[in-house]
């Protein structure tokens, strides 16, 4: 059994009269990449948002490392190891890629740089991997909002590798990506597995998590139906006529 | 004739520091404030009200108008940290509608209506530097501190985290960002230097009333900043000299009566933010 990080038990939201997640129970083992997988409207990103402290639970629990991260800020988890990104990028579009990827990993202090300038050179140097590792080194100079769609995707994961954090929730990383460049950022994740990051990832492309998932969660209308290996739940008949759109009645 | 220049590029430099002042907020940390002249406005009644009392040096008049500017910046703090986009600009207005009326009602304080007169000539080091070359450069000076200091923190780790703010607070928070702590240092900052710029101010004009920090000189502040390039070190200090040397640029033409002036100088500025947002969004000095 792999090692629980980040647990969550019945947690809920309710959006008016709205339950958008309902007792959701899901654990998120080390080095393990875990999908959710369902509808629009199901509740992944919402779930997501709870993680990260950016809406807050009407009830449930979530623990980090067996420790309540519930009711902290969002830049708080964020020092705690669990990096995000957004299904819309949200990038800093008007800094230059290398700006992007420091702004991520550096504290913001006042009149002084934290840790002096070894630290910072330090940081530069976690920026220059992240930038070579995403294939933008060239780019780094560059202004994020004139990035192509590809290498807007990159910059997303590289401000992510960059943190060094332990968790990674990614919201459709690799949506409207070309074949080519989703085989590159498949890799990328997989690599980072096997430095023992984990991995939670909202992916609508199957093929995307036949590839990468080890387990998926499958959720519908803010309840979790299933979690198995992929195998399992991408076969059974129910789950992919709710994922199509022949919601059971 | 050289008096009235330098009263012109005195003025200049001091809205330069007040412009630069407010691109903290706007350009930098995305904070749309239409309340500056408010903190522009408390760092001259401090400064003033210090030199009356206390003692008539600048440069503690000025750091007495920044610290008093700074800490009133909370009550900014209080409607940004709370609300974003539209509803922070309907807030900020509240808050210029509230100065404004503060300003004109505490007598003891800003003298009411007939405002805070006979403000000692400027000292600085017990030397008298109140001439129009001397103060001048005194205000040269103080802009070129300012310039460096904003120049200097937007460079450093709390610049680079104020710009993540304003181009998306979200993400920002979600790398670490305190996005509370950060905007309200940086509208300690960008409050503190617009004090600085109303003391001088009110050294130069050895008289301070309410009529100088009204909405219309908010957005003066603002079309300064907007006109020059927001975000950028220098497009301030460019809106400033735009803006202001217009009216004087205009006395000088022989067929414009002096009583259209006013008129003829609303007109140019009207055209010229048109014209400007039209063909160049991001000001003289910004970035295509």
């Amino acid at each position: 059994m792999s090692n629980v990080l980040l647990s969550m038990r019945g947690l809920s939201i309710n959006f008016g009269g709205l339950a958008a997640v309902q007792s959701v129970d899901m654990d998120l083992q080390e080095g393990i990449v875990t999908a959710l997988a369902g509808p629009n409207g199901a509740g992944k990103t919402t779930l997501f948002n709870l993680i990260t402290g950016n809406l807050t639970a009407s009830s449930g629990r979530v623990t980090l490392r067996g420790k309540s991260i519930l009711g902290r800020r969002p830049h708080q988890i964020a020092s705690m190891g669990i990096a995000r990104s957004f299904q819309d990028l949200r990038l800093f579009t008007h800094m230059t890629v290398r700006d992007n990827v420091l702004v991520a990993i550096e504290p913001a202090s006042w009149l002084w740089q934290p840790g002096g300038r070894a630290a910072q050179r330090e940081r530069m140097d976690k920026v220059d991997d992240a930038l070579e590792r995403t294939g933008l080194t060239a780019l780094a100079d560059s202004r994020a909002i004139n990035l192509s769609y590809a290498e807007t995707k990159f910059l997303s994961l590289a401000r992510i590798i960059a943190t060094g954090s332990r968790i990674w929730l990614l919201d459709e990383p690799a949506s409207g990506l070309d074949v080519h460049s989703r085989t590159r950022f498949v890799s990328l994740l997989r690599e980072a597995t096997e430095r023992g990051v984990t991995i939670c990832l909202i992916e609508h492309n199957l093929d995307v998590m036949t590839e990468i998932a080890d387990r998926i969660a499958f959720l519908d209308r803010g309840k979790k139906l299933a979690e198995d290996v992929p195998e399992k739940v991408l076969r059974d008949p129910e789950l992919i006529a709710i994922y199509f759109g022949k919601s059971k009645q | 004739m050289i008096n009235y220049l330098f009263s012109i590029l005195t003025l200049v430099m001091i809205y330069g520091i007040a412009a630069s002042s407010l691109n903290v907020l706007v350009g930098y940390a995305g904070i749309f404030s239409v309340a500056h002249a408010i903190f522009f406005g408390i760092g001259a009644y401090a400064g003033a009200q210090f030199s009356l009392l206390v003692s008539s040096d600048i440069l503690l008049s000025c750091l007495v108008g920044a610290a008093t500017a700074g800490v009133f910046s909370l009550l900014l703090a209080i409607p940004a940290l709370r609300v974003r986009g539209e509803y922070f600009v309907a807030a900020a207005l509240g808050l210029q509608m509230v100065g404004v009326t503060v300003f004109s009602e505490a007598h003891a304080l800003t003298g009411g209506h007939g405002g805070l007169v006979g403000i000692p000539p400027a000292t600085l080091l017990g030397m008298d530097v109140s001439s129009p070359g001397l103060f001048l450069l005194v205000c040269a000076v103080m802009l070129a501190i300012i310039l460096y200091l904003v120049r200097r923190l937007m460079r450093l780790s709390f610049g680079r985290a104020l710009m993540s703010i304003r181009d998306n607070e979200t993400a920002a928070e979600s790398f670490g960002k305190n996005v509370p702590k950060l905007k309200t240092l940086a509208m300690f900052v960008g409050c503190a230097f617009a004090g600085v710029a109303g003391t001088l101010f009110a050294y130069n004009m050895m008289f301070v009333n309410v009529e100088s920090f009204t909405f219309e000189q908010s957005i003066l502040m603002l079309a300064m900043v907007v006109i020059g390039g927001v975000g950028t070190l220098s497009g301030p200090l460019i809106g400033a000299i735009v803006l202001l040397s217009l009216p004087a640029l205009l006395s000088f033409i022989p067929f414009i009566p002096p009583t259209e002036i006013g008129t003829v100088q609303q007109f140019i500025y009207g055209a010229l933010m048109t014209l400007l947002m039209i063909f160049r969004p991001s000001g003289i000095a910004g970035k295509l």
